[in-house]
């Protein structure tokens, strides 16, 4: 029996092709009921996103599941499986393993550390179970890529650095103000962008919020959405006085916030830090702002700046959390092979304690005179006999399973030991 | 066989090390071995503080090292305790190398050698002592924080976040950070300082009796004074703070170098 997850994603296919392929939950359960029904494969989980295609199984002979799903596939979509051939890649045991946990763990995302890729794959993996098409290899494997997913999430800082100016904004004015809680916030002018930021902030415990708009009726309009209070255009520089955080998106054609005007205002502040989020283009805030003692003034193109720096951070992380997926894969992988050696090593030891004892009993039936202590040395005896003859072979057992030669010599200890049935019965 | 104090000493350069790999690499296990080894050396100090003090009958205040030597350790146990409460797991890597500073300074002269002026053995003078380390151990994380607030600060206002700014914490907490430690340090110094004086117009006759030491800490108790009052009365905070506490400290331990180095009351 072979692990193998194939398929087709981002990397090898086009979105063409790709939103052509996927498939909605209820064909799912259909397509898995049907792949099953041909034989072809043991176990069965679909993965079907906007990214990916996959199928992850367990059967004898991998390349005729692959042929069989994508087939069945093909046909759902009414497509034709030979125009699929070259984007699909089929990856085997130990590259199966990696891949999955890679797959959940977001590492083989189209955006490294998006978080939405593990629900996804817990979901396809619910269906199948639901479907009765997941059995104990695909069991522990998925277990395991959720564990493995979590472990990554929580020991790396892969999905931690935002990726959106709304969420960039959100943690550069935490890295200035130590959590967001009580911190009151400007809204000024009313692009949607800057809605979106003042939204994520309020999301974050940031308020009072503040709305200033020229047009009065869109002030209050604004500021009803948010939870915030309109404030009067002119009152714009005591506002900014009260706030600790503002943020612009205007479309004036000249800067409303001006240095002199920000000079004063924190003159009246003393050194309580203001924080500007300038989203709109052309800018709202003066650049000289910035140079300003305590203010931080961020326009778009250093949000971007700041999201480049984030995602060079996500890399960075992306290779530690490689590093812990190889080591997860290995484990698995060892616990895999004992897996499949430990129906072996049971019935080894049934076997034999069925000899014993019946030996035993036997010896014992001829010596109806025995004291307890005769009988209690010969119950030891062939113990003690029984389990240095057992120690070499299951250790061996063991060794090669982990070697990744575990099948021949299940084989052997199968025939040796008379135990029936075939030897990788799992 | 090496002392227990230079085992503490190997312990906190190693650590110093694990810190700044940490700073850089940011491998959690780094971080988590680094403290082992910080908090070994820490209590391996502590062993050695014990058992100076038991083989010399009084606490080792005696002389200026190993006070010095004593204050670096209740910085090390401050600075452990401040990781924890404020989750500043870099702090190691700011804390240490002035700790490594300070113990190396002490090291040339080794625990309770030093022979004590008659004048000095005076439980007055082990009370002047204490207060004054705890000072000096409050004002080392003082430091640190003030250093950590101007690399972060100078990361946002460049807007092009490097590998500290992921990991520093934000501006607010810096700053409460070295405001607390300041109101912390600054009691004990001035009592310190107060009592110090004291003691030397009786002895001596005068308040400064040509100590380096004591000129020195005048200048660095006035610094931090400025900075408390700046603080508190005008609402300073942030760059201008941070700037003052680097100065001050500056001050400290150039009052420390003139007492072990340069010839003076407080000198072995």
């Amino acid at each position: 029996m072979t692990l193998f997850a194939c398929g087709l994603s981002h990397r090898t296919a086009p979105v063409e092709l790709r939103e052509q392929l996927a498939v909605d939950e209820d064909k799912l359960r259909e397509l898995l009921r049907d792949i099953q029904a041909t034989g072809a494969v043991a176990e069965t989980v679909i993965l079907s996103t906007c990214n990916r295609v996959e199928v992850y199984g367990v059967a004898d002979v991998a390349g005729e599941a692959r042929t069989v799903a994508f087939g069945h596939l093909c046909r759902h979509r009414g497509m034709v499986p030979a125009g699929l051939e070259p984007y699909l890649y089929m990856h085997l045991d130990g590259d199966a393993v990696r891949h999955v946990f890679r797959v959940a763990a977001s590492l083989d995302s189209m955006m490294v550390g998006e978080p939405q890729i593990l629900g996804q794959v817990k979901d396809a993996f619910a269906l199948a179970q639901s479907c009765e098409t997941v059995g104990p290899t695909l069991h522990s494997l998925f277990t395991q890529a959720f564990a493995v997913a979590k472990r990554v999430r929580t020991e790396t800082d892969i999905g931690r650095h935002a990726v959106s100016v709304s969420f960039a904004a959100v943690e550069l004015a935490k890295k200035i103000f130590d959590g967001l809680r009580g911190r009151a916030v400007l809204l000024l002018g009313a692009g949607k962008m800057g809605e979106l930021a003042a939204r994520q902030l309020v999301e974050h415990g940031a308020f009072p919020i503040y709305v200033v708009n020229r047009t009065w009726s869109r002030a209050q309009e604004l500021a009803r959405s948010l939870s915030g209070s309109p404030v009067p255009f002119d009152e714009l520089a005591t506002a900014l006085g009260a706030v600790d955080i503002v943020i612009t998106s205007t479309g004036a054609a000249a800067p409303i916030v001006t240095r002199p005007m920000i000079g004063q205002v924190m003159q009246a502040r003393g050194a309580r830090p203001l924080f500007f989020i300038d989203i709109a283009v052309p800018r709202d805030v003066e650049p000289a702002v910035g140079e300003l003692a305590d203010v931080y003034c961020y326009d778009i193109d250093d949000l971007r700046q700041v999201i480049d720096a984030n995602l060079r951070e996500r890399a960075r992380e992306a290779d530690r959390a490689e590093v812990l997926v190889d080591r997860e894969v290995s484990k698995f992988l060892v616990r895999l092979g004992d897996a499949e050696v430990i129906p072996t090593i049971v019935s080894l030891r049934e076997r034999l304690e069925a000899i014993r004892s019946g030996e035993v009993r036997k010896a014992l039936a001829r010596l109806p005179d025995a004291p307890p202590d005769t009988r209690e040395a010969m119950e030891a005896l062939s113990l003690a006999i029984v389990n240095k003859i057992l120690h070499a072979p299951i250790t061996k057992l063991r060794e090669s399973s982990r070697a990744g030669a575990g099948r021949s010599w299940l084989q052997l200890v199968h025939e040796l030991f008379g135990l029936g049935g075939r030897g990788d019965k799992a | 066989m090496p002392g227990l104090f230079t085992l503490a000493v190997i312990a906190y350069v190693c650590a110093t090390g694990l810190a700044f790999a940490y700073l850089i690499q940011r491998e959690e296990l780094v971080y988590r071995i680094g403290s082992v080894v910080a908090l070994g050396g820490w209590v391996l100090h502590g062993l050695a503080i014990v058992k100076a003090g038991v083989e010399m009958g009084r606490p080792p205040l005696g002389t200026l090292s190993d006070a010095v030597s004593v204050a670096v350790w209740v910085a090390v146990g401050l600075m452990m305790w401040v990781e924890r409460q404020y989750g500043v797991k870099v702090l190691g890597a700011f804390v240490l190398p002035v700790v490594l500073m300070l113990s190396v300074s002490s090291v040339a002269r080794p625990l309770g050698l030093g022979p004590i002026d008659r004048a000095l053995s005076s439980a007055w003078l082990t009370v002047h002592i204490a207060l004054a380390l705890v000072g000096i151990a409050a004002f080392v994380l003082n430091f640190a924080g003030a250093i950590m607030y101007l690399l972060q600060e100078r990361q946002l206002k460049g807007k092009r976040p490097g590998a500290v700014y992921y990991r520093l914490p934000a501006l607010a907490t810096l700053d409460r950070l070295t405001y607390r430690t300041l109101a912390l340090g600054f009691p004990f110094l001035t009592t310190a300082i107060i009592l110090g004086s004291l003691w030397a117009s009786t002895a001596w006759g005068s308040v400064f009796a040509y100590d380096p030491l004591a000129l020195f800490s005048f200048v660095a108790w006035a610094i931090y004074a400025a900075t408390l009052a700046g603080r508190t009365a005008a609402g300073w905070r942030g760059r201008r703070a941070a700037y003052f506490s680097i100065i001050g400290f500056a001050a400290l331990v150039l009052t420390l170098g003139a007492g072990l180095f340069l010839p003076g009351r407080h000198g072995s």
